[in-house]
């Protein structure tokens, strides 16, 4: 389940924010601290998650410190679809 | 801050933090930080304003925690003792008026005891009126946030000022004629308002944490970052405040010591003597050449960063004494390879805080939009707005107006132009060399466009501005 969360997650970033479909991102690898994934593409990445899984992320939960990572965004998630 | 005035700061944390640790530790953080906003407001053509300014704060602190607290927080036994603290304080720095010499304590001689009793009266019984009367809703909150706002233009917009000095002068019956910019000169004000307006949203949002009085005054005006922040969230100062302190480890200890070192280095030895050289209004009318012109605006950029994050690295040593850890400010901005990592790492909890609060829910509501903008329209609007509101945060002039606009337009120019070459750059970049080579222009190019940026907002006129320009370029 979280596998299969992570990797739509994945597939999302590289292929509408990154616009690099072959780009491999690894579930550690920094997204926000990075500047991999700016704050207008945040917001998109933040409606992708809404639309697809139902879960809410709030404005002021977009940053670093909420989540950095595939690992940590998908561990939130889960948590708010119990 | 002088270097005496951080020094006692931090003095007094380390006894605290080493000595005290746990017992006390609320009220003692309660009262340092209420003696230290009356202690470092520096003194004020409007009588007695230096007293009431910081007086204002608490008034307004106390009020937002009011209406922003649940219930049952509200009822609370240690509230009331609390509340005793914060009046009491005030009133022992009001009668120090009476020392035989000039307190320290306060800019200048505290105003008449009498008008400060019917000050606190007022105050109390216009706190019980609005809970007798008033629904704290969402409405009302709304109200309390335009009502902050107002307060923060009226200090921030320079002919707003003048008028509000200019009405203050009647009170007092000083000379209308002196009514000047200067005479509202309050300290630590705009950190101040950014963490109230944060938790007045928070509790409209259902999203803040419950805080006891001591808890959320201690908070907004907490003395290592009263005068030059980090913003802290409610949320996370709060987990810090709660957490029973032991002794410090030795790694809080050299943590603290390096980072306070550090600090004082980058502001008093570093900052200091690069403001020798840096722009300023003065030179930018003397300097000739281009050259020279350059070195004083590089300067400037090197001065402004060292002052700044070395005030953070004081502010985040000296809680680190006292078992905060404040967050980061500062991550190396100057080396970022585009404007949008320089702005991620430059004042990160002042970014932070309009991008929670300003940024993302205006983003969010036009993409919301059944027939939304272009993409490019839309990030082109939120970027340019954000930036300007953050000029605004500094002082409402044309000079910080100009400011926002370039790294607004800065920030909107680097989306396009990633947009359009990332793909492009990840396949050229495949070495390290490579890599390298695009990471160093773009930090390169990216410090010149900040620095030139820097042009607006150390200068206070326009036109001494774009002759600065012209000068850089060789034009005049």
């Amino acid at each position: 389940m979280t596998e299969e969360i992570t990797s739509v997650l994945a597939k999302f970033i590289a292929e509408k924010i990154l616009k690099q479909a072959k780009k491999v991102i690894g579930p550690d690898e920094a997204l926000i601290s990075s500047g991999l994934v700016d704050s207008f593409s945040l917001m998109d990445l933040a409606l992708f998650v809404e639309d697809t899984f139902g879960v809410r992320i709030e404005d002021t939960e977009l940053n670093a410190q909420t989540f950095d990572n595939l690992s940590q965004l998908t561990a939130l998630i889960v948590s708010r679809q119990k | 801050m002088a270097i005496g005035q951080i020094l006692i700061v931090a003095a007094a944390a380390l006894f605290w933090g080493l000595v005290m640790r746990e017992r006390g530790r609320s009220h003692f953080l309660l009262i340092a930080s209420i003696l230290v906003i009356f202690w470092l407001q520096p003194a004020l053509p409007l009588r007695g304003f230096d007293f009431w300014l910081p007086a204002a704060t608490l008034v307004i602190t106390v009020f937002s925690w009011y209406i922003t607290a649940p219930e049952e927080t509200r009822r609370e036994r240690g509230n009331w003792v609390a509340a005793a603290v914060i009046a009491g304080t005030a009133l022992l720095l009001n009668l120090t008026r009476f020392l035989p010499f000039d307190s320290i304590l306060t800019g200048a001689r505290p105003p008449q005891t009498g008008i400060f009793l019917f000050v606190l009266g007022a105050a109390g019984i216009l706190l019980l009126l609005t809970t007798r009367l008033m629904r704290f809703n969402a409405a009302f909150l709304s109200i309390s946030i335009i009502g902050l706002i107002i307060v923060f233009l009226a200090i921030k917009v320079p002919a707003l000022t003048y008028w509000v000095s200019y009405g203050l002068r009647s009170l007092t019956h000083q000379s209308l004629a002196q009514a000047k910019v200067a005479d509202l000169r309050w300290l630590g004000f705009s950190y101040v308002a950014f963490r109230i307006l944060h938790t007045l949203r928070d509790r409209q949002m259902g999203r803040l944490p419950a805080a006891n009085l001591a808890e959320y005054v201690t908070y907004v005006i907490f003395f290592p970052s009263f005068t030059a922040g980090p913003i802290d969230r409610i949320e996370r100062f709060i987990q810090d405040l709660r957490r029973p302190q032991d002794k410090p480890k030795n790694d809080d200890l050299l943590i603290a010591g390096q980072r306070f070192t550090m600090g004082l280095f980058k502001k008093f030895v570093v900052a200091d003597a690069l403001a020798l050289i840096a722009l300023n209004d003065t030179n930018a009318l003397q300097v000739h050449g281009a050259g020279w012109t350059w070195i004083l605006l590089y300067a400037y950029s090197l001065q402004i960063y060292f002052d700044f994050s070395g005030y953070t690295d004081i502010a985040i040593g000296t809680s680190r004494l006292l078992g905060f850890q404040l967050p980061e400010n500062f991550s190396a901005p100057y080396l970022k390879p585009n404007l949008t990592q320089f702005w991620n790492n430059w004042h990160m909890t002042l970014t932070q805080w309009f991008r929670a609060y300003f940024f993302n829910p205006v983003t969010r509501w036009l993409r919301s939009w059944n027939r939304p903008l272009p993409m490019p329209a839309m990030i082109l609007l939120t970027q340019v707005a954000t930036m300007v509101l953050i000029g605004f945060w500094h002082g409402v002039t044309w000079n910080f107006t100009l400011w926002g606009l370039w790294h607004g337009l800065g920030l909107f120019i680097h989306n396009r132009w990633s947009d359009l070459t990332r793909a492009r750059a990840a396949a050229w970049g495949t070495t390290p060399l490579r890599k390298n080579l695009l990471a160093v222009s773009g930090a390169l190019i990216t410090f010149h466009y900040v620095a030139l940026g820097w042009i607006f907002f150390a200068l206070s006129s326009t036109s001494v501005s774009l002759l600065v320009f012209s000068k850089l370029f060789g034009l005049k």
